[in-house]
């Protein structure tokens, strides 16, 4: 196995027609480290990673693999691997052809060719299928056909677009944990798009969050989780309430108190500095929210309703005379009263200051 | 309420329906049959028939006309040119075909529509007026050879009209947007992140077409091949008008047979030669044409 090696874009912009699918854009992907590109649909990570791949030229900036610039080469003079959605797997070969294709073409000998074949079969745990049709493979079985595939040439980058994406829930799951597994241990360095939070947050070291062609956080799953910048990561990064208030002013070391523009009080932990009287806007995830009795609560809130989702019980609850409702998980079945009437709190370190930036 | 309704037998309302509906659907089916019986398989007994039962049958065998055709060095040699021209237009099809199919799905986007028109017209116009045309290109005062004259390239106009090639020019230009169109369907359906998969696998833009595009368009290339050779086979009327009469096929023969020299047996015999010729076509394509795989 060869050392592993950055990746990094500079200032790489692309524009399709009138649209800007990327603004300039830089990256740093560490030596060895698996870097999700997370975003809605349509924000500019299939582009990002094409470009990567060599597919679609940048109008500006800059590619480098390690300290080469690969910004002019064709995709096959790249070093990298790639696994599509759809797999892409070549339909008139056969799982051992198809995985050998790389070698093939690099000009590597029969003899070596199948002995790294069936090493990789081994890798992906698919050693009986060599001469299978890829027909005959189940949806799981091709994918890690296709990761084999893209690993044999030994690539010096590993490009994963939305690779679980057509599997079911728990074949997913099962998935994201054997290629997180092979990942740490080729230490390739790799690039996992996905629209899909969760895979992001378990699967990478280090998460970008993309919003319209553009990189707007970058950390690890526990920071942009624990630390969204913008309203918008926070709601993307699964669900977050938000309140809205004005600072009052400093309520001890580190902490401010807040205002609420529907009511009630509330601490906020953090950034130094917030001027007394700034209007300010922060998340709570839902399961650091607390229901308690009325008295005493920063928020009063009425109980919409209550969903047992297997490990939690997710409440719906509305706060008077704001749209959008409030959600709360408990492990355990709140108390709540006759009239649907609870207190809301939370501890002033699990607010979450969000930044001016307007969200989309 | 509810006990009533338990004890009321059950309508057979569906298998009575479903019943009668089959039988429909295959009654449906006998206006065309009959059609097909009446004006294809009856012709086509009647033809072998006369083939056999020609005033030389009597003479030299029932096969008298078939040995004829095949041991006759005029008429064999015939057979050969039928062939040739056959091959020929095909391969001339399929290489100025696959370009076209390729670029028709890999970037011609919203052009498609027209660029499918401007291959279906040809067939919209009557080989009257594409004939006419040719010669407003090809004649000896035509436009190309003006052309070729005045960039000094020739000295004296070239007589295109009346070359074989001519007919080789009218039969591509009918006869390829059905190469186009047969490739184009299967090409369709070969994913481009297939070949993006080979790029990224370290194969060039060569090696990706050979070991990826074209193994994986080869239903459309095997359909489009059979259809314009077997068409090609059938065609008089080209081979009639263009060219100066040079070429001559075993459909132009069974033409001039049946129109001319009037002997409906000979021309029986070599149509059911060209018959087997289409047939013989037709089972190479159900045997190597395998329509599945492509799509993933
Ligand atoms: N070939 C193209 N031609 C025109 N516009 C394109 C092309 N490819 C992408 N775009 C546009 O660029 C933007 C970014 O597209 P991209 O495919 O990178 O999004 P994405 O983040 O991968 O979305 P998804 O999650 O839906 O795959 C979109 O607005 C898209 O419409
Ligand atoms: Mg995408």
């Amino acid at each position: 196995m060869s050392a592993s090696v950055p990746l990094r874009l500079e200032s790489v912009s692309k524009s399709f027609g009138d649209v800007q699918a990327l603004k300039p854009l830089s990256l740093h992907v560490r030596a060895g480290e698996m870097l999700a590109l997370l975003g809605p649909s349509g924000c500019g990570k299939t582009t990002t990673l094409r470009i990567i791949a060599g597919f679609e030229m940048p109008e500006t900036g800059s590619v480098f693999i390690g300290e080469r610039d690969v910004t002019e080469l064709p995709p096959n003079k790249r070093a990298l691997g790639m696994v599509f959605q759809n797999y892409s797997l070549f339909p008139h070969m056969t799982v051992a052809e198809n995985i050998a294709f790389g070698l093939k073409m690099r000009g590597v000998g029969a003899a070596d060719r199948l002995a790294r074949v069936r090493q990789m079969l081994g890798l992906v745990r698919l050693a009986q299928f060599e001469d299978r049709s890829v027909h005959q493979l189940s949806g799981g079985q091709q994918q890690r056909v296709a990761l084999a595939r893209s690993l044999v040439t030994d690539p010096a980058i590993l490009l994963l677009d939305e690779p679980l994406g057509a599997l079911d829930k728990n074949l997913r799951e099962r998935m994201q944990f054997e290629l997180r597994e092979i990942q740490r241990r080729l230490g390739i360095t790799s690039i996992l798009v996905t629209h899909d939070q969760e895979e992001a947050l378990t699967m990478s070291d280090r998460v970008a969050v993309m919003s319209e062609g553009e990189i707007v956080q970058i950390g690890t799953p526990t920071e942009v989780y624990e630390r969204p910048r913008t309203r918008f990561v926070s709601e993307f990064l699964g669900t977050a309430n938000i309140f809205e208030g004005i600072v009052k002013g400093e309520a001890g070391a580190g902490e401010w108190t807040v205002a609420l523009d529907r009511g009630g009080e509330a601490r906020l932990a953090g950034d130094s500095g917030l001027a007394t009287g700034r209007r300010v806007s922060f998340a709570v995830r839902p399961e650091r929210l607390r229901i308690g009795p009325p008295s005493g609560s920063a928020l009063m809130a009425k109980v919409q309703d209550v969903v047992f989702r297997g490990s939690y019980y997710a409440y719906e609850l509305v706060v008077a005379g704001q749209d959008e409702p409030v959600f709360i998980y408990t492990q355990s079945r709140a108390t709540v009263p006759a009239d649907g009437m609870v207190g809301l709190s939370w501890s002033a370190q699990s607010a979450i200051l969000l930044g001016e930036r307007p969200s989309p | 309420m509810s006990s009533r309704a338990l004890s009321e037998p059950a309508p057979p309302i569906r298998t009575r329906r479903s019943g009668r509906f089959r039988l429909a659907r295959i009654s449906w089916t006998w206006p065309a049959l009959l059609f097909l019986a009446v004006f294809f398989v009856v012709p086509l007994g009647a033809n072998v028939l006369r083939s056999v039962t020609g005033p030389e049958t009597a003479a030299h065998g029932i096969f008298a006309y078939y040995t004829k055709l095949l041991t006759d060095a005029y008429y064999a040699g015939i057979l050969i040119e039928t062939f040739r021209v056959a091959t020929v237009t095909t391969l001339v099809c399929l290489l100025v075909g696959y370009p076209v199919s390729y670029f028709m799905v890999r970037y011609a986007g919203r052009w498609n529509g027209l660029i499918v028109f401007c291959l279906i017209a040809p067939l919209l116009t009557s080989i009257i007026m594409r004939t006419f045309g040719w010669n407003v290109l090809f004649a000896r005062r035509g436009l190309f050879n003006t052309w070729l004259v005045q960039s000094g390239l020739i000295d004296r106009p070239l007589d295109i009209l009346n070359q074989p090639v001519m007919v080789y020019i009218g039969l591509v230009h009918v006869l390829a947007p059905f190469m186009v169109l047969s490739i184009t369907s299967v090409l369709q359906g070969v994913d481009v992140r297939l070949e993006e998969s080979a790029r990224i696998l370290g194969a060039g833009k060569i090696a990706t077409f050979l070991r990826i595009t074209l193994p994986l368009s080869l239903d459309g290339i095997a359909t489009g091949c059979i259809l314009v050779f077997v068409l090609t086979n059938g065609s008089f009327l080209t081979m009639l008008l263009l060219g100066g009469g040079k070429v001559t096929t075993l459909s132009l023969l069974i033409y001039q047979q049946f129109n001319l020299t009037q002997d409906v047996a000979f021309a029986a015999a070599m149509g059911n030669v060209l018959l087997l010729f289409a047939l013989v076509c037709l089972a190479l394509q159900a045997r190597f044409v395998r329509r599945e795989g492509v799509k993933q």
